[in-house]
């Protein structure tokens, strides 16, 4: 008798050492969403205590805040602000986050042979998609003639941006959030956390695994859901990556049976067609942000072609919801609805 | 337990350890009990960043905050959320409706409505697009 009480206590003593083990000491989930950068932001961290989670979030949150007073395109002091003011003028001195926002963008709009474009800003701020009104066409093609990315400067050592031609205006709405998820990242993992996910109004990035070993499930927002319940197209899982989506159904409005939406091709100041919305993946936010815009624009074929060539994954929906994803999606995503 | 000859009984060592073993049991459930069974989803209610309401979900209610532009109106129903009535002009809070989880923002408010709550394994930890 005696022997088989033993035997059962060598049976399950280690059982519930094993539970003490894994619940006391276990990293747990904090989640907490603020307003910054002119959006909605979302940070997930794994983390041992509250006290720890928080102090790492609010760090973030407050880099956040310092990259929005940098690169915001609506605020008058902003260093973004005072480039556009100096257009023509001469060149501005930037603080090394900006230069490098810049610069990166510059990179894209090369590799896509111009369809990423940051001077849009002498465009864009001709739309008014809450007003729902077409800009003036004359206005629009005059301002047109400002829009150039070969018309930017940067002087890497002494660190400053000049915008070549009077009117001409950069606006990193396309690439400063995904930037931003970045940095706030790094602000993380700087203050111990080894597991989290940052997302700026829908560009993410995750970094480690979650404590059971599972990846992030990163859903995809479905372009045209018909009811209730049809939120999401897809769902993909994701490591250490960024993942961005740039659709037509954001900001728009309906004008005789056009869709007008915000994402604006350089080329001709009006509304990009032939995507419905892109979504990237890639190991940075500030590449998934800018190339989700830059292959929307692109369209369906030549938006995988460069997709392909520079290595990025993704997924394209064209504008008759047929859905292409690159090969090294194939096991990532999971389709949840058909299209 | 071994019953003596007097019939009375003894504590033996082994029994000692099975004691030992319910009690290490008891305080491990205790913190698993805490770990798996979900807590209510909550709402919370945040102006210009300062948090003003912690409300359970579960509770049906209407709930007014100010904001810098006026008052936004939230109604609780049905373990939903929405926004009822808001001072901004382009009234986006209010067309997006009914929500079941995540948030809905009135940026020019500054309000912010979240659902927080358990997560489960299969459940999404962030939407893009």
């Amino acid at each position: 008798m005696m022997k088989f009480k033993l035997l059962l206590l060598l049976a399950v003593l280690p059982l519930s050492m094993l539970l003490l083990s894994c619940t006391s000491g276990k990293e747990k989930p904090y989640k907490v969403s603020r307003i910054a950068m002119d959006t909605l932001v979302s940070i997930t961290v794994y983390a041992r205590s509250e006290e720890k989670a928080e102090k790492a979030m609010d760090n973030a949150f407050k880099e956040l805040n310092r990259l929005s007073d940098l690169l915001n395109f609506f605020s008058e002091t902003s260093e973004v602000a005072l480039i556009n003011r100096s257009a023509g003028v001469s060149p501005v001195k930037v603080s090394k986050e900006t230069f490098e926002v810049i610069e990166k963008a510059l990179s894209v709009a090369e590799d896509t042979g111009g369809a990423f474009d940051i001077t849009i800003g002498a465009v864009s701020s001709l739309w008014d998609f809450h007003k729902k009104t077409l800009p003036d066409p004359e206005l629009l093609k005059k301002s047109l003639k400002s829009v150039g990315y070969k018309n930017i400067v940067l002087d890497k050592e002494h660190s400053t941006v000049y915008l070549k031609k009077k009117g001409m205006k950069i606006d990193l709405g396309a690439i400063a959030k995904g930037y931003g998820a970045d940095k706030a990242v790094a602000v993380l993992k700087n203050n111990g956390i080894r597991s989290g996910l940052v997302s700026v109004a829908g560009d993410i990035k995750t970094f480690g695994a979650k404590p059971d070993g599972s990846s992030w499930r990163i859903g995809i927002k479905n372009p045209r859901p018909q009811s209730e319940g049809e939120e999401l197209i897809a769902v993909l899982s994701l490591g250490n990556n960024a993942v961005s989506t740039s659709g037509d159904y954001e900001r728009f409005f309906i004008k005789d049976g056009i869709r007008y939406h915000h994402i604006l091709d350089p080329s001709t100041g009006y509304p990009a067609s032939g995507c419905r919305s892109v979504s990237i993946i890639t190991k940075e936010g500030v590449y998934t942000d800018a190339f989700s815009t830059a292959v929307f624009i692109l369209g369906s074929e030549r938006g995988m072609e460069v997709m392909r060539k520079i290595g990025l994954e993704g997924m394209i929906i064209d504008d008759e919801g047929n859905i292409s994803t690159t090969e090294g999606m194939k096991g990532a995503v999971e389709l949840v609805r058909k299209h | 337990m071994r019953l003596n000859s007097s019939g009375s009984t003894k504590t033996t060592f082994a029994d000692k350890l099975v004691l030992l073993f319910f009690i290490a049991l008891s305080l491990s459930s205790f913190f698993f009990v805490n770990e798996v069974l979900p807590q209510g989803s909550e709402v919370r209610i945040e102006v210009a960043g300062e948090l003003k309401y912690t409300l359970p979900l579960s509770d049906d209610r209407i709930i007014s905050v100010e904001g810098p532009m006026g008052t936004t109106i939230i109604e609780v129903k049905n373990k939903r959320v929405r926004v009822v009535k808001s001072p901004c002009p382009n009234k986006i809070c209010l067309h997006q409706d009914w929500i079941e989880r995540g948030a809905v923002v009135c940026l020019p408010n500054k309000v912010l409505v979240t659902i927080t709550g358990p997560q489960q394994k299969k459940e999404i930890d962030g939407i893009t697009g």
